[in-house]
Parts: structure tokens; C-alpha cells; sequence
């Protein structure tokens, strides 16, 4: 992290300065805060990697001619519904404009995650947790810790780089190409890095700083879809840093200069954080945290309510979030049309997993199916959070109550089944809406049972968590998230390269009838819901016979 | 279950009748964490109405016992009860007449101190309320605040007055003052002897030797997993050694070496004597010699503590 401090100058780098010590601190600073996120980068790099090399492989399969992709280009490349995904194409008839298209776009979102999570865990949770103190007791200063945490991120952002890298090189795009796009993505991880970095100064708890930051990431990927949907917003995408990974325009003229617009945002923000991380008292954040308050007597009645009370914010934002995109991406349903397009492209369309995506009701279905992901994700973070009381020890105090195992897992199970619901209900409900205002007229019946069509696999993947959970309590929170994401990718893209037809089916997305476009699926729901009942079962069985199980 | 009884007054047949009046009962438990045995073959009963004090350092086995007991951890053999209720499979209704406050308090830093106080109320029925507003008096404790504002010492004053407002038949305490200054450690002890005289029981872990002196009736010694030692603080004292002080007129004679007499020099013309025993051969010696003062005391917890600990391996905590 030279940069950094190279930027600091003045009072700024006396502050900074690795003092009279060498770099043996920080260098075993960094080296910790490597290894403690080994796990998140691994998953990361593997996504990456994965995408980078699968993505320009399917569209080498699925559109073979010149024709095939011109058609393909001229569907899509006026789909304003599909730009909301992966933003702006500039040339979709060559492999590497729709590679660039495509992994760029996907990617940017993971990679703003990345940064944001990162800098928090590196730099608030370690805080909260008192770690920060400890070290800060000792002869490192505060300059240092933070030099070392960003280089330990730095580290991360590097392996995600090469695996990106790597993944395009190996599919066939020629490397200078896809050193541009990886440079477009890395270059947004920096800047979260920077809005980790200052809302971790800002907050004083790790999930205030998570909640800020993700604000700020849904801040930018809103203005890119209204600069990429709608017609005369077009320079909102200089206003994000989502945007500019865009005007980057790998593979279709790269435009390098742009990566400047990151580097000084992400300096601006790194020396901001700095400043108020040398000056303000360790453990607070800057804006005040209400330490008393009126005692709220509400949903402390039993173990379930008290859950619910913790993770009402959370199911808010989740249902706010979710809302607000099924909202849009009903408005956008108008966008999409049949006209002229022939209909063996459409059969060529359908291969992207998703049926008939070009017409209104297509394109809602294929949206539904990153609703499932979406209310799949849902139910791991509630088990996640289940595995926190256990593992910061609280259940053990609610345990020592008079207060049953069963209760208390199977009040968390109906939370997070009914939390699901609520969320897929609120999906189909905002997209008919939203298409309802775009003026495409869908019933509301249908989208309900679009909505609805999302649970048999997330209370699948529920069922699956728990028993997780029971199993093996420290690794859940991890496998139950890559499981569902693996599944997910692999419907995505399994179905785009030529692998044998019963392995592309080997995931419970490709179960999925898409409603309303296909009819719902309601032997393979029962299936799915049998697996989940059985998980439950088999998980209560389990947990009321094992230890409790601590960090 | 290979065990050695540990007083030999205490038959088996004998504990297993006072099961039902018994406030907890443990046969044999035994709990092993992969390859490591934290508790080996534990035989204890603690009866209604007892304040029972459970001594060992760090890592001696004071919170699997606990955990055990509480069905949080599952026994790898033997069994425990609370009131006659099986600790494991019957874990509710034991809980019911039971309050419990862990050596590290983990409470929802979200919560305020009154909203953790109406929630774990609600979960324990027969929270006196009247009685935890006098502690919250007395533990000058601010309601208001939120849990991850205070402290770990007023975090620990929040888990102890929900645990005595409850009055529970049977409180257990693990290392409940760790965080707590003087001040709150004498509160702490008014609660406690309150609580005895209610009829309650109280199970204190500890390691903080005075506090145990002051308030239980009985003690167990807690070494690497294994109850090496209990009894009332007199059979305890009597058990342990004694320390004879001597001063002479003019310069400390040679004594003959006496069976279970340990003598060290204590300056130009005084000893110091350990005695394990009886001390009477040890006055017979000196008595042909010019003493001049003689003081003996009974030993302290401390030193009963520390006689275990310096056993037969030589060094502390084994």
C-alpha cells in the first residue's frame, strides 16, 4: 500500500508513518487480516474465475454463425429490460463485446461487494471485537494497523484480479482484452474498499457500517440501471462507480483513462478515513450510536419474537431492496418485444435457461428466477444468524431458561419461512405493479404465484442449511451460501456448454417451472418441499443431541 | 465407573437416598472434548438449601460441570440431575426451578438493560419484579443503557439480577463476580446470604478463595477434571496442614525429624512448621526446649487450595 501513504502527505504521513519499528508489525498485521479473510477471497476468486471462463464459452456454443449473433445482438441490444442486469452493450456480435458485456456487468456487483466487505471486516469488526485496541496497546500505531489492513485487501483484490484474468485468457479472448476488463472490474473494488474504509468510521458497530455501505453500493448500481434503462440519463453513469467500470469499454475500444476516475475517488476516500481514524477515539464511530433508550417492551414475549425483534432491520432492507427491484423490473417488462425476432433465435434465447425471454411475460419469468436466488440467499443468512446467537454464546443463556432446542430452532425456522414468504409475495405483488404503471397488462394472480413459485426451493435450501447447521455449526453459514450460489450458476450457465443433459439438470434451479411464463412445477416443488421437511427433521434430531457449539 | 470414593463416610448407597432431597446430583459424569478428559467421574451432591462453593483454576473443569448439568454440553458418561430431573433429556422442567448466570455474560447488544430483564422475565416465570428493582437499586445499575454500552462488570450485574430476581430453587453461578468491583462484591454476598435464607441453593464456581470462605457451607476442590477434595471448611482445615510459629530464648535447637512435620527456619531464633496431622508430637519435642511465644494457626482456604495444587506432581494446576 505505497500508494496510500505516498498520498498522505505532510501532517497526514507523519501520522501515517511505520515509525522507528521496520515492517515486521505490519507485515504480520496484514499477513493475519490475509488469513483471516482466506475463506471470502477463495470463494470469491473461484466466482471470478468461474464466470470469466463459462460466460464467453456458452456464447461461443449458443451462437455459432454470424447470424445467429446478429439476431441475438438485435434483440438484445435494445433490451432495456436486459440492461437493468448487465448494463450497456456496445458489440454483441463478437465474443469478446458480449464477454465484456456479460462478465463485466455481473461482475462489477460482486466486486463492489467485495471491497465493502472486506474493508469492514478488516477495519470495523475488528474493532468492535476489541482486537484493534489490543494491538493498538502494543507498539503498533494506528497508522500502521490501517496501512496493513489495506494491504492485506489489497492482497485479496489482486487474486480476484488474476482469477478474472485468468478465466478470460483461458476461455480464448486474447489477453490484452481481458487485462482491460479485469482492470474495469478490479477497479471497483478499490473504491468500496475506500466506502468500507469510511463508513467504518462512521459507524460504530460492524453492521451500521455494512448497512451504510451497502446503501451506498445500491446507491450506484441504481443509478447505473437509470443511466443504462432510461433515455436521457445516459451521464448519470459518471456518477457511479459501477458506471465507470462500464465507460471503460473493454474489448470495444478501451477507454484506460477512465480508470482514473476510481483511483482518485478511491485515494479521496482512503485519506478521508485516515484522517478521522488517526483522530478519533478507538471503539466509537463518528456519527453518535444511542447508547440508552425508553424501554421497548414489544416482541420480547419468546425466543421467536425476540429473533424477529433482531432481524426486523434486516428484513426490511430485504424487503425494501427486493421490492424496489421487482418494481422496476415490472416497469421495464414494456421494453421487451417479439417483434422481429425470428423464432429459432427465440429457441436460441431460451437456451440462456430461461425460455422465451423477449416477450413481457418471458422476460418476468427469467427475472423470477433471480428472485428464487434472491429469497434462497434470504434463508442462509437466517440460519447464519441463528449459528451468531450460538456462536457468540447467547443461546446458551436462552437455553439455560426454561426454554426447549425444538422451541427455540423451530421458532427460527417458521421466521425464516415466513420471512421468505413475505418476500416472494412482495416480489410478485411490486412486479405486477410495476408492469401494471409500464402499462403491460399481467395478471395479478400470476405474478402472486410467481412470487410464491420461489419458496419450494429456498425452504429446500432452508431445509439443507439447517441440517448444515446441526451437523457441522462452524462451517454452515459458508457451505449453505456457496451451495445455493453453485446451484445457481450452474442452471445459469451448466445449460450453455455441452455437458450431458441429466448433469445440467443437477440443480434445483433447472426444477424451477418459470411462472408465468411455463406452468408451476408441482411435482418437483413436492419433492423439494419433502427434502426440506426431511432436512428439518433430521436437523432437529440432530441439534437436540449435540454440544452447543461455541466460535 | 473406577472411582475411588472420595470420603469414605459417603457410601453410594447413602447419596442415592438423598437423590430426591438433593438439589443436584451427579453419578459418575464424565465429559471428554476429543482427546481431552475435562471432567473425570464426577460424584456430587449438593442438598437443598446448601451453598455449595466449586473451587479450581482456569481450565480445571468448574463450566463443563456446569454445562453438564444444564444440558448444554451432553455427558460422555454418567449422568446428572437437577431435583431429580435428568439434566439431559428432561432439560425444561429442570430449568423451571433453576436461574443461571455464566462466568462471561452474553446478553443482545441491541437490547437496553430493562428490555433484557422483560425478556428473559418472560421466559422465566416467577420473576419477582419488586425484588429485582431493589437489586437494580442496590447494583446501581442504569436500566436504560444499552447491553453493548456497559461495561463486562455491569454486563455481569445485568445476567445477576435477572438470574436472583427470578428466586429460583437453585441459582448457578459461574464466577459470577468476575468484573464486579468491592463495592458490588459485597452486594453480591448480602445476595447471597439473602438466598440462603430464603431456602435457596446456591452452586458457586469460583476461584476467588475469600468469597467462597465467606459464604458456603461446603467446598469442592476441582483438579484437572477430578473432585480431589470436599467438605465443609472445618473437615477441610482438618485434613490440610497446620503452621506452628516458634520463637526460642537464644539460637533455634535441632529437632528430630518428626513423621509429617515440615520445619523451615524463620530467622536467627525461630522455626516455622508445617503439620499435617496431629501436632502433639511436635509439642512434645519442643518442650525441652526454651520457647518463648508459640503461635499455630488453621489454615486459610488459600493454603488448603494451594496443598492440593502442589501434590504429587510438585507444581501448580498440574
Amino acid at each position: 500500500m505505497s500508494a496510500a501513504s505516498g498520498d498522505g502527505r505532510g501532517a497526514q504521513r507523519a501520522r501515517l508513518e511505520l515509525g522507528g519499528m521496520g515492517l515486521a508489525a505490519p507485515r504480520a498485521l496484514a499477513r493475519r487480516a490475509f488469513r483471516d479473510a482466506r475463506v471470502r477471497t477463495i470463494s470469491f476468486a473461484y466466482l471470478f474465475a468461474i464466470l470469466a471462463y463459462i460466460q464467453p464459452v456458452g456464447y461461443r456454443n449458443a451462437y455459432p454463425t454470424l447470424s445467429s449473433r446478429l439476431a441475438f445482438a438485435h434483440s438484445f441490444g435494445d433490451n432495456k429490460a436486459i440492461r437493468l442486469f448487465y448494463g450497456v452493450p456496445h458489440d454483441l456480435l463478437t465474443l469478446s463485446g458480449y464477454t465484456a458485456w456479460r462478465v463485466g456487468g455481473t461482475l462489477a456487483i460482486f466486486a463492489s461487494a467485495f471491497g465493502l466487505l472486506a474493508a469492514v471486516r478488516a477495519l470495523r469488526t475488528e474493532e468492535e471485537t476489541g482486537r484493534m485496541e489490543l494491538m493498538l496497546a502494543g507498539s503498533v500505531g494506528r497508522g500502521t494497523a490501517y496501512l496493513s489492513a489495506l494491504a492485506a485487501i489489497a492482497a485479496g483484490v489482486l487474486i480476484l484480479g488474476l482469477a478474472e484474468f485468468a478465466g478470460l485468457v483461458l476461455s480464448g479472448l486474447p489477453a490484452g482484452g481481458s487485462a482491460d476488463l479485469t482492470a474495469a472490474t478490479a477497479s471497483i473494488m478499490p473504491v468500496f474498499v475506500g466506502v468500507g474504509a469510511l463508513t467504518s468510521q462512521l459507524a460504530s458497530t460492524r453492521r451500521m457500517a455494512l448497512e451504510l455501505g451497502g446503501a451506498a453500493v445500491g446507491l450506484s448500481l441504481a443509478l447505473r440501471v437509470i443511466a443504462d434503462t432510461s433515455a436521457n440519463a445516459g451521464w448519470l453513469r459518471w456518477a457511479t462507480p459501477l458506471g465507470w467500470a462500464e465507460e471503460v469499454r473493454p474489448f470495444t475500444g478501451a477507454h484506460s483513462i477512465v480508470l482514473l476516475l476510481p483511483a482518485a475517488a478511491t485515494v479521496l476516500l482512503l485519506v478521508v478515513a485516515a484522517r478521522i481514524a488517526a483522530s478519533r477515539d478507538i471503539g466509537t464511530g463518528v456519527l453518535p450510536s444511542c447508547e440508552s433508550a425508553k424501554p421497548h417492551l414489544g416482541l420480547l414475549s419468546s425466543p421467536t419474537a425476540q429473533a424477529l425483534r433482531s432481524e426486523r432491520t434486516s428484513l426490511i432492507v430485504w424487503l425494501s431492496s427486493i421490492g424496489a427491484f421487482a418494481y422496476i423490473t415490472g416497469v421495464l417488462a414494456k421494453s421487451t418485444s417479439t417483434a422481429g425476432i425470428s423464432k429459432s433465435l427465440q429457441h436460441e434465447v431460451s437456451k440462456l435457461g430461461t425460455g422465451s425471454i423477449v416477450t413481457p411475460t418471458g422476460y418476468l419469468a427469467f427475472v423470477f428466477i433471480f428472485f428464487v436466488l434472491a429469497v434462497s440467499l434470504f434463508v442462509c443468512a437466517q440460519i447464519g444468524a441463528a449459528r451468531h446467537e450460538e456462536a457468540d454464546e447467547r443461546l446458551e443463556t436462552l437455553l439455560s431458561l426454561p426454554v426447549s432446542r425444538s422451541r427455540w430452532l423451530g421458532g427460527r425456522l417458521a421466521l425464516a419461512v415466513a420471512g421468505a414468504a413475505a418476500i416472494s409475495l412482495t416480489a410478485g405483488l411490486l412486479t405486477w405493479a410495476g408492469a401494471e404503471s409500464g402499462g403491460v397488462s399481467i395478471s395479478l394472480a400470476g405474478m402472486l404465484e410467481a412470487g410464491a413459485n420461489c419458496l419450494p426451493v429456498a425452504v429446500m435450501f432452508l431445509g439443507i442449511a439447517v441440517l448444515a447447521y446441526a451437523i457441522i455449526p462452524r462451517a454452515s453459514t459458508g457451505l449453505s451460501y456457496g451451495l445455493v450460489t453453485v446451484a445457481f450458476l450452474w442452471d445459469l450457465f451448466g445449460s450453455l456448454l455441452s455437458v450431458p443433459h441429466w448433469l445440467v439438470q443437477a440443480t434445483p434451479f433447472a426444477h424451477v417451472g418459470l411462472v408465468p411464463a411455463q406452468p408451476f412445477r408441482a411435482d418437483a416443488a413436492l419433492l423439494m418441499l419433502a427434502i426440506a421437511l426431511v432436512g428439518a427433521i433430521a436437523a432437529t434430531w440432530i441439534f437436540q443431541r449435540r454440544d452447543l457449539t461455541g466460535p | 465407573m473406577q472411582l475411588t470414593p472420595l470420603r469414605p463416610d459417603t457410601p453410594e448407597v447413602r447419596s442415592i437416598a438423598n437423590r430426591s432431597e438433593s438439589a443436584i446430583h451427579t453419578d459418575g459424569l464424565s465429559k471428554r472434548y476429543g482427546t481431552t478428559l475435562a471432567l473425570d467421574g464426577l460424584n456430587l451432591t449438593v442438598g437443598k438449601g446448601e451453598v455449595y462453593g466449586y473451587l479450581g483454576p482456569n481450565g480445571s473443569g468448574k463450566t463443563t460441570t456446569i454445562r453438564l448439568l444444564l444440558g448444554l454440553h451432553r455427558a460422555s458418561s454418567g449422568r446428572a440431575e437437577l431435583f431429580g430431573l435428568d439434566a439431559w433429556s428432561d432439560p425444561v422442567r429442570a430449568h423451571e426451578r433453576v436461574a443461571y448466570v455464566a462466568g462471561e455474560p452474553f446478553l443482545w447488544p441491541s437490547l437496553t438493560s430493562a428490555e433484557t430483564f422483560e425478556f428473559l422475565a418472560r421466559l422465566h416465570h416467577g420473576t419477582d419484579v419488586a425484588y429485582r428493582d431493589v437489586l437494580v437499586e442496590r447494583f446501581q445499575l442504569d436500566t436504560r443503557k444499552k447491553i453493548r454500552a456497559l461495561s463486562k462488570g455491569n454486563r455481569q450485574k445485568v445476567q445477576l439480577i435477572a438470574a436472583l430476581a427470578t428466586r429460583a430453587e437453585l441459582l448457578l453461578l459461574d464466577e459470577p463476580t468476575s468484573g464486579l468491583d468491592p463495592l458490588m462484591e459485597v452486594a453480591f454476598r448480602d445476595c447471597v446470604k439473602e438466598a440462603k435464607g430464603r431456602g435457596q441453593t446456591v452452586f458457586l464456581s469460583s476461584h476467588i478463595l475469600s468469597e467462597v470462605e465467606a459464604l458456603c457451607d461446603r467446598v469442592g476442590i476441582l483438579r484437572d477434571g477430578k473432585l480431589v477434595d470436599e467438605g465443609t471448611l472445618a473437615e477441610l482445615r482438618h485434613l490440610a496442614v497446620q503452621t506452628v510459629e516458634v520463637t526460642f530464648a537464644g539460637d533455634a535447637p535441632e529437632l528430630p525429624v518428626l513423621a509429617g512435620v515440615h520445619v523451615q527456619s524463620a530467622g536467627p531464633n525461630a522455626l516455622h512448621f508445617e503439620v499435617s496431622g496431629g501436632v502433639g508430637p511436635l509439642i512434645a519435642a519442643l518442650a525441652e526446649h526454651p520457647v518463648t511465644t508459640l503461635t499455630s494457626r488453621e489454615p486459610s482456604l488459600e493454603e488448603i487450595f494451594l496443598h492440593h495444587y502442589e501434590g504429587s506432581d510438585g507444581h501448580v494446576g498440574g
